[in-house]
């Protein structure tokens, strides 16, 4: 995609180019656009990515705020 | 003379203009009859007992005059029953319907995906590999080499007898934080199987058996608490890993998404299996050519009720409208078919049907309703089912009648934020993360977090109190998080789009809601994807920074226009996971203080959370704003700090 550029006075530094919006025009259609778990495709990248994006519950290094706690 | 005050039906100009139709028409729909129909004042408020044959009997509490402690001895049922135990009965009873209703649901859902895994209900597959392998790991199945269907099987024998686990702890449970288990030890409370905790339920409440209101109520907890973390919970992640965890998906709602030139289709009620099927085959080219060999343009599916949310949440498939709005699809007279399941379904649509040519069709053994056309649904034989219910609806085109209206209303709403998709919005594929939501709680741009669920309800203004009390809630920078036919209320009400960060939320939520890119009011699904708003609150105690269980965190719960039984076991479990809650509408405890008191203050000290009552939405919203900011001072974050930087002398100083 085409990055667009606006130009825009910045205190001391005069006119600077700033990036603009890079989302894309529209309305998304089709109900595939929002799925975003389907960028995971084989089963090692879906288990290291409940280790570390699910961590919460899967992760092995994960020291969150109850870790350091009994078990219950 | 007086201008005669006109009381307000709905805020939804669909309804308003459906009901006005059906009037016109000669169709008595539900705000027609609850005019005529009052609720009992007694039964309302949990004073009446008509568990054997002895009574019915009646305890009230005297109106106008205070009570002596003598006239609250002789106000007892035939066989001495306390008002006490006579509402607290009826509470747990409740509980335990609804309790009973989500997870029978759950367990159908349980069938359905070990057929699948087996391969015997053709159409059904495991889609969402990598929910298989979460539930897996939460479940102790091994996974190595094995394939998705054999660690399903795995999965599903486990689920479907964690249902009646006679002894011991149900599976899901070890998922809540590790305080909160604790507490449900220390207060006995931690749940066996859903059907052993409803038997009980039952049981206890039976005709002299439990007579104390603390122990009925501490059954209630236990039993809302198989729901929450079992029957209903099971139902989500079953659902996700046969269908898919849902994702962010654009799509519209209200009786405007229906068409006047295709064959019309509103499947209503509660389980998935049959409405996915049904979405696979309306799209069928075979199909298509039929409905236009009858006339029609096309065939429109569309939903009602939570079957509405699931088949929304996955595929995008429109809303026609939530519960108080089922009848009046049909009066628009372009309804060729209502295909229900379970829950929440009027009997009232067989009689509205005779004043229209729409076909009511059950298709669920457990749930027939006299005078409609009964097509029972076969996982085994899904497709055929679903074919055959598609070409009855298209059979039925050609009977539509001139008086045909349907209201140009409908919004656009984005639908789809389960726990999995909102940890993955937050941080994004290598970095998902509740941590930029804990840290702006911390800095206060958003104040807390509120799940506002339910029904509808006919006793008040269809759809404004849901409404209302959102709004507050996110002016005042609120994140809420909404499931069921709240979540359409609101939905309508044009708040589950980005656009309405700028336009109704508080500055500091506004930013936040915008910098991620959501609305700033949440659908998280159906009635038991209740059970995603449990998982969401465990992952921000996980987290870090706001409390160790989720009755630390700044957050709340309400069903403002709740109905169903459903409503108290979710309330219940809300209350038993440390959520203060708050309803509207109506309490069904109200006719007894004891028990009432108990509920709403008592509980505080057992769960750490507890109920409320306030009909009136803003109030019943600065309650929980109130509540909020209580646990945000609790939690040391009720101000902003000075920052400080430490350096090596101030550090030793620590030390």
């Amino acid at each position: 995609m085409e990055y667009k550029v606006d130009k825009k006075e910045s205190p001391g530094w005069g006119e600077v180019e700033v990036l603009g919006e890079t989302y894309e025009e529209g309305r998304p259609e089709g109900e595939d656009l929002g799925r975003w778990r389907q960028k995971l495709a084989s089963r090692e990248e879906k288990l290291r990515y409940l280790e570390n994006g699910e961590r919460y519950w899967y992760g092995t290094e994960w020291f969150g705020s109850e870790k350091r706690k009994n078990p219950a | 003379m007086a201008e005669e005050k006109k009381e307000v039906k709905s805020i939804d100009p669909a309804t308003v203009e459906m009901i006005e139709k059906a009037a016109s028409d000669g169709a008595r729909v539900v705000f027609e009859r609850a005019a005529t129909m009052k609720p009992c004042p007694i039964g309302s408020e949990g004073s009446c007992c008509s568990m054997c044959s002895m009574g019915p009997c009646r305890v009230p509490l005297p109106k106008g005059k205070e009570e002596t402690p003598e006239e609250k001895r002789k106000r007892v049922g035939v066989c001495g029953a306390t008002p006490e135990t006579i509402a607290a009965r009826n509470f747990l009873r409740k509980t335990a319907a609804g309790a009973a209703a989500h997870s029978d649901h759950g367990r159908k859902v349980t069938e359905a995906f070990l057929l699948a895994a087996k391969g015997e209900a053709k159409g059904f597959q495991i889609k969402d590999e990598q929910k298989l392998l979460q539930v897996a790991l939460d479940l102790g199945v091994e996974i190595g080499d094995r394939s998705n269907e054999e660690i399903a099987i795995d999965i599903g024998e486990m689920a479907y007898k964690d249902f009646g686990r006679q002894e011991g702890e149900i599976l899901f449970g070890r998922r809540a934080p590790l305080k909160r288990q604790e507490l449900w030890h220390k207060q006995g409370v931690y749940p066996r199987g859903v059907d052993r905790e409803v038997v009980e339920a039952m049981h206890r409440t039976h005709m002299g058996v439990d007579q104390d209101y603390k122990s009925l109520l501490q059954q209630a907890a236990r039993t809302s608490l198989a729901d929450g973390w079992g029957g209903s919970m099971i139902a989500t992640e079953l659902q996700d890993i046969m269908f898919g965890t849902p994702s962010p998906v654009l799509s519209q709602i209200n009786l405007g998404v229906l068409k006047e030139d295709e064959v019309n289709l509103i499947i209503h009620g509660h389980e998935p299996q049959l409405a996915e099927m049904l979405a696979v085959v309306t799209q069928d080219p075979e199909m298509i050519e039929y409905a236009k060999s009858k006339g029609a343009k096309g065939i429109n599916l569309a939903g009602m009720c939570c079957t509405a949310n699931e088949i929304l949440m996955r595929h995008g498939v429109p809303i026609a409208g939530n519960f108080l709005q089922q009848e009046l699809a049909i009066v628009t007279g372009a309804l060729e078919a209502m295909v229900v399941d379970v829950q929440c379904i009027m009997q009232g649509i067989a009689d509205i049907a005779k004043c229209f040519h729409t076909k009511i069709i059950t298709t669920d053994p457990r749930a027939f309703i006299e005078g409609t056309t009964h097509i029972e649904f076969d996982e085994r034989k899904a497709v055929d089912t679903a074919r055959a219910i598609v070409k009855a609806a298209i059979d039925n085109f050609p009977n539509r009648g001139k008086n045909v209206r349907i209201p140009d209303v409908r919004s656009d709403l984005i639908a789809g934020f389960s726990h999995e998709t909102i940890n993955y919005l937050l941080g994004g594929l290598f970095l998902s993360s509740y941590r930029p939501l804990n840290d702006n709680i911390i800095n206060g741009r958003i104040r807390g977090v509120a799940g506002v669920v339910g029904c509808n309800n006919v006793r008040v203004t269809h759809d404004d109190v849901h409404v209302t009390m959102v709004k507050e809630l996110i002016k005042n920078d609120v994140l809420v998080l909404q499931t069921g036919c709240s979540a359409m209320a609101c939905a309508k009400a044009g708040l589950m789009v980005p656009e309405a960060a700028a336009e109704f939320a508080g500055e500091g939520l506004a930013e936040v809601c915008q910098a991620v890119g959501i609305p700033p009011v949440l659908h998280l699904g159906s009635c038991v994807d209740n059970a995603r708003i449990l998982i969401a609150a465990t992952a921000m105690v996980k987290d870090g920074g706001l409390g160790d269980d989720i009755s630390d965190l700044p957050a709340a719960g309400a069903a403002p226009e709740w109905m169903s039984e459903k409503a108290i076991s979710i309330g219940e479990y809300f209350v038993a996971s440390g959520v203060f809650t708050v309803f509207g509408a109506a309490w069904p405890t109200l006719g007894n203080k004891e028990v009432t008191d108990f509920l709403f203050k008592d509980t505080e000290d057992l769960y750490g959370g507890m109920w409320a009552f306030e009909p009136d939405p803003i109030k019943a919203a600065q309650m929980m704003i109130a509540h909020i900011d209580k646990k945000r001072k609790a939690l040391g974050i009720d101000k902003a700090r000075e920052r400080v930087l430490y350096d090596m002398a101030m550090r030793r100083e620590l030390e």
